[in-house]
């Protein structure tokens, strides 16, 4: 693209954001447009409380909100939810929802929306509007799904309802089962997801944007589900999706590695559903636009859930930095692997500048994988690019057939069509390649890879954001940079060039298979100058190596002797990593869970709560 | 294409229709069935769709009527012997079945089964079900109240298609990942015949002689069987360097036979096997994804290629016509005996 047309193009975008983003605050939504919040730690139980409810209501005032008086068109299924949780319009609800009845779309998407809108409506909906459900639930029959999101959604949907509707027969029912045999099969998911989930990892684990496809169906189950001990589950699992968030945060920014984010997202790291439950629940990061779209559905019972302090005090309230580790699993592989979710071992290291997190590298999960990023603290993340990284460009169809069940010469085209247009670009700043291996030490993240030839693509790309403060190539070879308070040292290990990116920053491009990724970050605080950084990473011991394969030895501003070699376990002071022994569920300063264990520990200062899925108990304590 | 050109190709299409069917007023003596996505490439889960996809079926293989649901994935249909308006149908759902010919649906397997591609009933036990699965082969002893996971011994059980040897109960075929498997106690042993570099997508027993089977695959071409199934040679003259998605017999000829691919366009024999010659000019693509052949009109073929409409040929490959659709991905063809 020359640069008229980049100009040109940048400006279409600039203008219909800014179109896009006036139609949505004309509408009032006083947290997306007012000053970013100051990260603060609310002490006060009552005042938290207070804070969290007045969000919850500024979101379904919003919502209902938009539903203009004689216009059914803007009386959609989130607005008609909306407004029968603030009891509004309960006959208008109602006609307006027999009509959007007759023509039901979006598979499980459909169902939860349903779902809440029957549960909010028991005793509001008219006898004609219930009706209209109930006949909906016969004769449309959504997907199930290919994914743990979907799976989450249908049978959340599909438990409730069958709930709500029991004894009836086969022939009631969209799939021909009866209530009971519905029930009984959504339950029996339910517990086996959770289940996995807590002994061997949540799959799709860490999605900026499917963290809502998660935790908004848990809270449903706490809300609605009659049996107690489901109810306590869909609490208890909530709890968990929300310290497994909020553990991997920086000022309600979503951080590190993600099992799925988009093209959007990876850069403007802020910018995902995520950021919702970050300002709801934790009040240090804006709301995304339209309150991240689903958040509507979580807001509108979200009077039913109350996010435990210890979990706030993890977010909000931090003692210094930290290394967290977990250990997630991949989607279901269908083909080529002889295990069906293989662990996914994470590392996220957190000051209050700067966090940086990564995984182990390789395909974990399809298209959307993102391995790892330094993210740095901004003071209004909204619009801004606060983040560094590199990735493998890689696409093809053994990726695809691996996770999906579909014929394989079609997709990766086809996939462009489906919300992920750069899938087999080779500017693609997303997804995950078989042939990179990622380490971190602390703050140090070092990636290789070793590309056969032939394969698209040979190449690595860093992605350099246009709102860094500071970038300077230096004659050492380390790329020198400053985003926020964040010291950055990038080192390629291959040879590259510059090109621009659509939407601002550059792309480092490094068109060599055998290639890699070293950085180092540090706080702008722990040296009195700039200069001082570069010196002291300069002075670092390294050893860089592309041939046979890519090799880093490199000593780190924290001392550590890090080895890393393309093939091999990395090494740090000479003893080499072993994943599988070392990486337990979870470890780190606030979460902490054995693997198999079913039994998560929370701790924050005193605080102690244990989440203990074998026995359905939560147990709080305040240490001495 | 306009409306009037679209009519006179009916009419023609009727007219050629009635020339070949012994019995005009009779019609075929089977429903073909199509399971379509009308969608596009772009359409994903959880969207609305912009055209009805699902199972469609034409009686008078002129026009198509859409059966059912209206899902984005779904494989093939078989008949159901045990009722005369049964059918069963894999899905991304599950196994379904209709007992009244796709007015109503009852999805079979529960939430650990997911995406069947692959389904075959037993003839000498009409309640026996197979269905391959993405993590191995699933069977039911009970017309699908029930299941069991029946893959024992598979290594990597990926299963796209499975077949039942109909000269002996509980002899079965299944094609996977990693290559052909044979049972011949009901599914509770299983033993490689074949190997594969990757999966095996179609498995097919000739009708006229119960030794032969044909087999496709992504990486190795065609395979064939002599000795029903114990042994494999590849067949020459077939494509290896792409994917091939499934073959047919011609039920009223044995030297007819036919397979797709990707790239691999349409590929025919008229001489058992032997020989083959390529038959996708006057398609509008090489991406072949279905190809049949008609059981009640001899060297009438239906071949659907990606994103275009489902053609017709009616002189075993070497003129086609488009028919049904206008952007279709046809995950199956079949023909269900009329009841």
């Amino acid at each position: 693209m020359n640069p008229a047309a980049a100009t040109m193009k940048h400006f279409r975008l600039t203008f219909f954001a800014a179109f896009y983003f006036a139609a949505l605050t004309a509408q009032a939504q006083p947290s997306f447009t007012a000053p970013a919040p100051t990260p603060t730690v609310v002490e006060d139980a009552a005042n938290r409380r207070a804070a969290y409810a007045a969000r919850v209501q500024e979101v379904v005032t919003w919502r209902a909100g938009l539903a203009k008086p004689g216009d059914p068109a803007t009386l959609g299924i989130a607005e008609i939810a909306a407004k029968l949780s603030l009891r509004q319009d309960a006959e208008v609800c109602s006609a307006q929802l027999i009509e959007l009845l007759k023509t039901p779309a979006g598979d499980m998407f459909w169902m939860f929306p349903v779902t809440a809108v029957s549960y909010l409506g028991r005793d509001q909906l008219t006898p004609a509007a219930k009706t209209a459900v109930r006949e909906a639930w016969r004769t449309y029959m959504p997907l199930r799904g290919d994914t743990e999101n979907h799976w989450a959604m249908y049978y959340t949907s599909l438990y409730l309802m069958a709930q709500l509707w029991p004894g009836e027969a086969g022939d009631r029912w969209f799939n021909g089962k009866s209530s009971q045999e519905n029930f009984t099969e959504a339950r029996d998911y339910l517990i086996h997801w959770m289940t996995l989930a807590t002994t061997i990892g949540q799959g799709e684990y860490d999605c900026t944007h499917y963290i809502g496809e998660y935790s908004i169906p848990m809270l449903y189950l706490a809300t609605w589900a009659a049996d107690p001990a489901m109810q306590q589950r869909g609490h208890m699992m909530l709890d968990y999706v929300m310290a497994d968030y909020v553990a991997e945060t920086l000022n309600g920014i979503y951080v590190g590695s993600h099992a799925r984010t988009d093209d959007t997202t990876v850069r403007e790291k802020w910018n995902g559903l995520a950021s919702f439950f970050g300002w709801l629940m934790l009040g240090n990061c804006p709301p995304t636009a339209a309150y991240g779209g689903w958040g509507t559905y979580f807001a509108i019972v979200a009077k039913n859930y109350e996010l435990p302090e210890v979990i706030y005090r993890m977010g909000t309230d931090r003692a210094g930095t930290y290394t967290h580790f977990e250990r997630k699993r991949t989607r279901h592989r269908w083909r080529y692997s002889e295990v069906r979710n293989p662990p996914v071992y994470k590392t996220t290291y957190v000051t209050k500048d700067y966090a940086v997190g990564s995984d182990q590298g390789g395909l974990l999960q399809p298209i959307q994988q993102h391995s790892w990023d330094v993210t740095w603290a901004v003071p209004d993340p909204r619009g801004v690019h606060n983040t560094i990284f590199s990735t493998q460009p890689y696409f093809g169809p053994r990726e695809l057939m691996m996770y999906f069940t579909e014929m394989p010469d079609f997709m990766p085209a086809a996939v462009t069509f489906q919300g992920k247009p750069t899938y087999i670009s080779e500017a693609k700043l997303l997804g995950g390649s078989p042939y990179e291996q990622i380490f971190q030490q602390d703050d140090t993240v070092v990636s290789l890879s070793d590309v056969p030839a032939g394969t698209n693509f040979e190449q690595v790309n860093g992605f350099f954001s246009k709102d860094l403060a500071r970038l300077e190539e230096d004659a050492s070879g380390w790329i020198f940079a400053q985003g926020g308070h964040a010291y950055l040292a990038y080192r390629p290990l291959a040879g590259y060039d510059w090109q621009p990116i659509d939407g601002g920053g550059q792309r480092l491009r490094s068109p060599h298979g055998k290639n890699g990724t070293l950085v180092q970050a540090a706080a702008e605080s722990e040296f009195k100058s700039w200069e001082e950084f570069k010196a002291a990473i300069r002075a670092l011991p390294l050893e860089l190596k592309l041939a046979p394969t890519p090799a880093v030895k490199f000593t780190t501003l924290r001392g550590k002797k890090i080895e890393c070699v393309y093939g091999a376990a990395p090494r740090v002071d000479g003893r080499a990593i072993d994943y599988a022994k070392q990486w337990k569920l979870f470890s780190g300063p606030y979460l902490n869970a054995e693997v198999g264990s079913g039994r998560l520990t929370m701790t924050h200062g005193k605080l102690k709560r244990v989440l203990d899925f074998n026995t359905l108990t939560i147990t709080d304590a305040v240490m001495p | 294409m306009s409306i009037t050109k679209l009519k006179f190709l009916r009419l023609i299409g009727a007219c050629t229709l009635a020339g070949l069917t012994t019995g005009a007023a009779a019609g075929p003596k089977h429903d073909l069935y199509m399971c379509v996505l009308l969608s596009g490439q772009g359409q994903v889960m959880g969207g609305r769709p912009p055209a009805l996809s699902g199972v469609y079926r034409s009686t008078d293989r002129l026009t198509a009527e859409h059966v059912g649901f209206g899902h984005i994935r779904m494989f093939t249909v078989i008949a159901d012997p045990r009722a005369a308006d049964g059918l069963y149908l894999t899905a991304l759902n599950g196994v379904v079945h209709s007992p009244d010919r796709g007015k109503t649906w009852h999805i079979l397997t529960g939430w650990d089964m997911t995406e069947p591609k692959g389904i075959a009933l037993d003839p000498h036990a009409p309640d026996h079900i197979y269905a391959g699965l993405p993590d191995g082969i699933a069977m039911s002893r009970d017309r699908g109240q029930t299941w069991q996971r029946m893959n024992a011994g598979i290594r990597r059980s990926y299963t796209h298609t499975i077949t039942v040897d109909r000269t002996q109960a509980g002899r079965v075929l299944a094609g996977t990942e990693l290559g052909i498997f044979l049972t011949e106690d009901g599914a509770r042993t299983w033993r490689l015949v074949q190997a594969t570099d990757d999966v095996t997508y179609d498995l097919r027993q000739s009708p006229h002689d119960p030794k032969a089977f044909l087999a496709v695959t992504a990486s190795d071409g065609a395979l064939w069987s002599a000795d029903a199934g114990r042994t494999w040679r590849r067949i020459e003259g077939v494509p290896t360097t792409h994917t091939l998605h499934n073959g047919d017999f011609d039920p009223a000829d044995a030297r007819r036979l036919v397979l797709c691919g990707w790239e691999a366009g349409v590929q025919v024999s008229e001489d058992g096997g032997r020989t083959w010659s390529d038959r996708t000019a006057g398609l509008p693509n090489r991406q072949v994804w279905s190809v049949a052949v008609d059981p009640d009109q001899p060297a009438r073929l239906y071949a659907a290629p990606y994103l275009q409409p489902v053609y017709v040929s009616d002189d075993f490959g070497r003129t086609w016509r488009p028919l049904f659709f206008e952007k279709a991905t046809v995950y199956g063809i079949s023909f269900v005996a009329r009841p």
